[in-house]
Parts: C-alpha cells; structure tokens; sequence
C-alpha cells in the first residue's frame, strides 16, 4: 500500500513536494520553537543554579526587581549583623558592585567591578576556579583577581599575572547622594578565573573582583550596593527569606534563586505555548493543503478508481490507499521537518541567546549560546504529530473516492 | 462466498430490468434480459447505441444493481450481496478489458497485472512471477517495465488482457475492446481472445459494434431498446459447435 502511495506522491513530484513543504515548514517551526524555549529554560535553570539555591541576595529596592518603591534604604553593617544573627544563616557577605571600563592598550573593555570577601566567591558560583595565580590575601588592598574575558578580551592584548590593571568606575555616589563620575582606579592582578559565564545577574568573566577593604576605601561610603546572605541548606531559605522581608517590609529587595527561576520558567513557558501556537497555526495551514491537495488527486483519479473498483477493490482498501497517500505526505513532511527544525533551533538559540533577557539569564553573553534541548518527548511528537494531521486531513478525501459509483467514474473524462 | 454449482451457466439473467431514474422521469434502460451464457462460451453482444448493451454489462460486471430480476455469475446470485461481497466477486470471478484500456498510467505493465492480486493480499514474489507469467502469455515478456505510454495500443490492450486474467476469472467481460486500434491491431487482439477462451476455457463476453469481430465469436446476442431482439449461434468451418 505504502509503495503505491510512493509511486502516486512521485507521479505528481511539484504538487507533493509543495505539499510536503508546508508540513515540513510547519513542523520544523514548532520543533525550533520548542527547543529553543527548552533550551532557554535549561539555560536559565542552570545559570540561576550556578549561584547556588541556597543563597538569598539582598539589595536596595530599585533596579531590575523594583518592587516600585521610592525609598533610599541603605544597606550598611548593622543590616550585616543583624542578618548575621538569624537561625539558619552559616555567612554574610556585603558587597560592593560598580560599572568599570578596563582599559587595555588603548581599548577600553565594559565590565564590572565588584569589592566582596573573596572567600565568599566559591560559596556564592558553584565550580568557579581560580585558572591562574591565587586569591589576594585577606586585606590586601592592591590586588584583584579578574574574570577570564578580562584577561582574555576578543580584541586588546591579554592580561597576565601581577600586571597593572586601570580602570574607570562609575557609579560611585557621594555621601550627599551624587553621582561621582568615572573615578580612575588600577589594581594588580593576581588571580585570573576560569572561564565560566554567567550566574544570577552578574557575568563572572567581565568581573573585577577587589577585596571588600579596597571597595569601601574606593566608594569612601559605609552604605553597599547588597548583601549575599548563605542559608545553610535550601529547605530553609523560604523562612529565612520570609523573616528578613517581615523585617525590612519594602526597603529592601530579598532575592532567591528559586523564586526568580519559578517566576522565569513562568514567563518562558508561556513564551513556549505563545511560540508554539504560532507553528501550530503554520501547521494547520499546511494540513488544510493537504486536504485540498487529496482531493484534488482524487477528481483526477476518477477513472482510476473507477478500474480499481471494476477489479475488486473494496471501499476500505480504495480508502485506505488514498489515507496511505496522505500519511506518506505526513511522514515525509515530519522527518524532513525534523532535520530543517533542528538546524533551525540552534540558529534561534544564538539569537536568543544575543538578546539582552535572555542574554542574562539565559546563559548567554560573553559568547556563549543557548543550546537548544530535545527532549524523547519532542522529538516523537514532532515525528508523530504531522503524520496524524496529515492522516486526518486524508479522510475526507479518501472517504470520497471510496464511495465513488465505479459505473459512473468509469465514464469520468 | 457462496460455492457455485459445476454446471450452472458463467452468467444467467432472469428478468432483469433497469431504470435510471431522472428527477422523476424514469428511463428504461433494460426491460426485462433473460439470457444464459455457458462456461466456456465467447459471446457477443451487440445492439444499435442507447440498446442497454453496457447497462447489461455493468449488471453482469457486478458494478451496477438492476432495477428487478436477478443477475446469477457462476451460479452466485448477486442480489444480497453487499458492495464488499461485490467487490470480492469482481476480482475473483470477473475480468475486465475496456475500450480506453484504463491502465494506470504511472505504473509499469507487470505492475498493472498484479493490480488485482495485491488486493487479495498475495505476497509481492508470487504476484510478480504470475503477472509476469500472464505478460509472456500475452506475448509481452520484453515489456513488464514498460509504462503504458511506452507501449503501442494494442500491447496496451493486451496489458488489460493480462490484468483481467491473471485472477483466473471465470468470466472475462469486454466493453468495445478494439474501439481504439487499427484492424490489425484490432485482429491481433480479437486473436488473443480466443486463445484465451481455447487455451484457459475462460467464458467472454464482448461488446462490440464490430460485425466482423462478432462472427469471430460463438454466439452473437443482440440488444434492441432493452431487450434481447434475437440470439444466433456463428456458424464457423472450424471446430466451434453450432446448437
């Protein structure tokens, strides 16, 4: 049966391959769509995993997740000792964070400069490394360790250990509250980390890290930019979360990677079931040609079915061959839209992965991409879905050709 | 399916009429056709335009139901049968050659002899040696992967012919089979049939305007304005039995 549909779908090689295209294009659609929101997803749950879920970030209310408040809440030591003094918490650590453009032979690199214990950095990212050099030690004022596109920029010359590094850091306000300006300031390098992206808003690898001593001797201001709070295990970081924002009410913003994971996977998913339907439509569209395309070929094949039936073929079979036809076109249509959706998932996830949202929290920047996942899941249903579409867009059709009066399609011209 | 009698007739009608019905104007096609073909007969039927010659064949065929009477193929009477019973029947017991041929265009000729034996479900190897055994029959062996369009008319019809026998039809039904091809051709292929009714005892039954081909068979029926006007046994110097 399936080698006679093959021989009906050739017969017609421009009407099929059209027809077949529109499945193809269909399909490929939502499988791009859909491994790529998936990737998306995994991207975000990892790098928001990276920081590690049992870690809460407190921040003054502004920024990305402004709760809208208009209140100037500054967080200072007595917040550290207080926070230091809750059930649960193991560390706390106040940091410093500033924009900073590296100045490298004349070129100038966007990063970040951040004054934080460095103790805390293998707490705070899972699996960061120091690739060259060590840590500065305790007090130290002088020395950084520097994210490895510092070191390694895409143009500039490379930085090595115990090298001069200058910057200049903005954002830096004065104690009545005023922007300072670019602030020129240059540290020696001994420690250069190892490559490794991105992790709960802050991109490692375009990070300076000083000590918290020479941040707070940079910014001469008592007040940071937010606190890391270490929870000891991650069943208790909703309480703890829960007592710090009942103390602090609205002055202050209380993150959780859980929480921000939880509301990002809602907003992608309901990117995926928005992007999907956007396939699907471009899926019933192609299944509405294949209805049209079958019944066409069956007024054609008038007369042949008229012989068929003249020879003994049941209705059943006669329908049979027809919806044969039909999910030839849908098998065709699934794997060949399987391999144009695969090729094309990646070519969305390197766009994904250079917007500014998803750039962030997607895993991408600093040159890494999304990569898209296929699940056993998608991948039947991509292999499986098309096929049916294209079966039921057969019956009709092949209902008609089976019903056909054999004296009359004898005679059909 | 039920077993046919070893000596009832290839084909019986009794008192078969057909009406065809327009809005509410009725037209009599067929008015009441009692005939009886035996096995191994080849018979004409013949009749001036609008006599019900192919209204008959269609009833005959199993493709058509009549209006009253009974149609009886091999002792089957066909007045029960459902349309899947029909069908079966056709491809069992019937065989059909028409004036356009009506071969499948895109499909080789040994692929429009197994036709009929990959709906009864034969395996591929055991449909193949068949047709093609039926093409060398024909005398067309050089041709089984040749497309109709390659072949020349009457090799086209003896492709039917192969299709319409490789079933073992008892009754082998053909609509103005020479209608389309030149007199040798049409000689040719008349010759084929009767090498098909000596060589397999298949019964024929022709319709054909062609005087010529119908004193080539046994019996001629003639038709006139739905009725059987007269039946007259050929009487050949060779071995076909007169009544």
């Amino acid at each position: 049966m399936f080698k006679l549909a093959y021989k009906a779908l050739i017969d017609r090689k421009i009407r099929s391959v059209l027809t077949i295209l529109g499945i193809t294009v269909g399909s490929a659609i939502i499988l791009a769509l859909i491994a790529s929101s998936a990737g998306l997803n995994a991207g975000i749950a990892a790098n928001i995993q990276k920081a590690g879920a049992n870690i809460l970030t407190i921040r003054n209310s502004g920024g990305f997740f402004s709760s809208g408040s208009t209140n100037t809440y500054q967080l200072s030591q007595q917040d550290v000792t207080y926070l230091k003094s809750l059930p649960n918490v193991v560390a706390v650590y106040p940091y410093y964070s500033y924009g900073a453009s590296i100045n490298n032979g004349g070129e100038s690199i966007q990063g970040t400069v951040v004054g934080i214990d460095m103790v805390a950095l293998p707490q705070l990212y899972q699996g960061l490394t120091v690739a060259e050099g060590s840590i500065p030690l305790l007090g130290d004022t002088t020395a950084a360790i520097i994210g490895y596109l510092i070191a390694n920029p895409v143009s500039g010359n490379t930085i090595g250990l115990h090298q001069m590094v200058s910057m200049s850091v903005s954002g830096i306000k004065a104690s009545n509250g005023a922007s300072k300006g670019a602030v020129s300031y240059a540290v020696l390098t001994s420690g250069i980390l190892a490559q490794y992206g991105t992790a709960l808003f802050a991109n490692i690898d375009d990070t300076v890290y000083i000590s918290f001593q020479a941040a707070s001797i940079l910014s001469k201001s008592p007040y940071f930019t937010g606190i890391y709070v270490i929870v000891d295990n991650t069943n208790d970081v909703a309480s703890v979360q829960s007592t710090i924002t009942t103390y602090y009410s609205n002055n202050v913003r209380v993150i959780s990677p859980g929480q921000i994971l939880s509301s990002l996977q809602s907003i992608t998913a309901s990117l995926t079931v928005f992007l999907g339907s956007i396939g699907a439509v471009s899926l019933f569209v192609a299944t509405v040609g294949i209805v049209n395309t079958m019944y066409v070929s069956v007024m054609e094949r008038t007369r042949e079915i008229g012989v068929l039936k003249a020879i003994g073929y049941r209705p059943k079979q006669i329908m049979g061959m027809f919806l044969a036809e039909a999910a030839l076109t849908g098998v065709i249509g699934a794997f060949t839209g399987l391999a144009l959706g695969y090729a094309l998932s990646f070519l969305m996830g390197g766009m994904l992965a250079g917007s500014t949202f998803t750039g962030r929290f997607g895993g991408g920047g600093g040159g890494a991409t999304i990569v898209p996942v296929f699940s056993t899941e998608l991948i039947v249903f991509s292999l499986t879905f098309p096929v049916l579409l294209a079966t039921v867009a057969g019956l009709y059709p092949a209902w008609r050709a089976s019903r056909m009066n054999p004296v009359v399609a004898l005679k059909y011209e | 399916m039920p077993v046919a009698t070893r000596s009832a007739p290839a084909v019986q009608t009794v008192d078969v009429t057909k009406v065809y019905r327009v809005g509410h104007t009725g037209y009599p096609a067929l008015r009441g056709i009692n005939i009886k073909i035996e096995r191994g007969e080849f018979v004409a039927i013949m009749g001036p335009s609008g006599s019900g010659k192919s209204t008959l064949l269609n009833l005959v065929g199993a493709l058509d139901r009549p209006t009253s009477g009974r149609v009886i193929i091999d002792g089957v009477d066909l007045k029960k049968m459902d349309e899947d019973k029909l069908s079966l029947l056709r491809n069992r017991k019937l065989g059909f050659v028409y004036q356009s041929f009506n071969l499948i265009q895109r499909l080789t000729s040994v692929e429009n002899v197994e036709m009929p034996l990959i709906s009864r479900g034969i395996p591929e190897r055991i449909r193949k040696a068949r047709s093609l055994k039926m093409l060398s029959a024909v005398g067309l062996h050089g041709k089984s992967n040749k497309r109709p369009a390659e072949l020349s008319g009457g090799e086209q019809q003896r492709v039917a012919i192969a299709r319409a026998l490789v079933t073992e039809p008892a009754l082998i039904i053909a609509d103005e089979p020479t209608g389309n091809l030149d007199s040798k051709t049409t000689s040719e292929v008349v010759d084929q049939f009767t090498q098909v009714n000596k060589g397999f005892g298949t019964t024929i039954l022709i319709v054909t305007h062609n005087s010529e081909i119908a004193t080539r068979t046994q019996r001629v029926i003639s038709l006139k304005d739905g009725l059987v006007e007269k039946e007259e046994y050929i009487k050949r110097l060779d071995s076909y039995s007169t009544p």
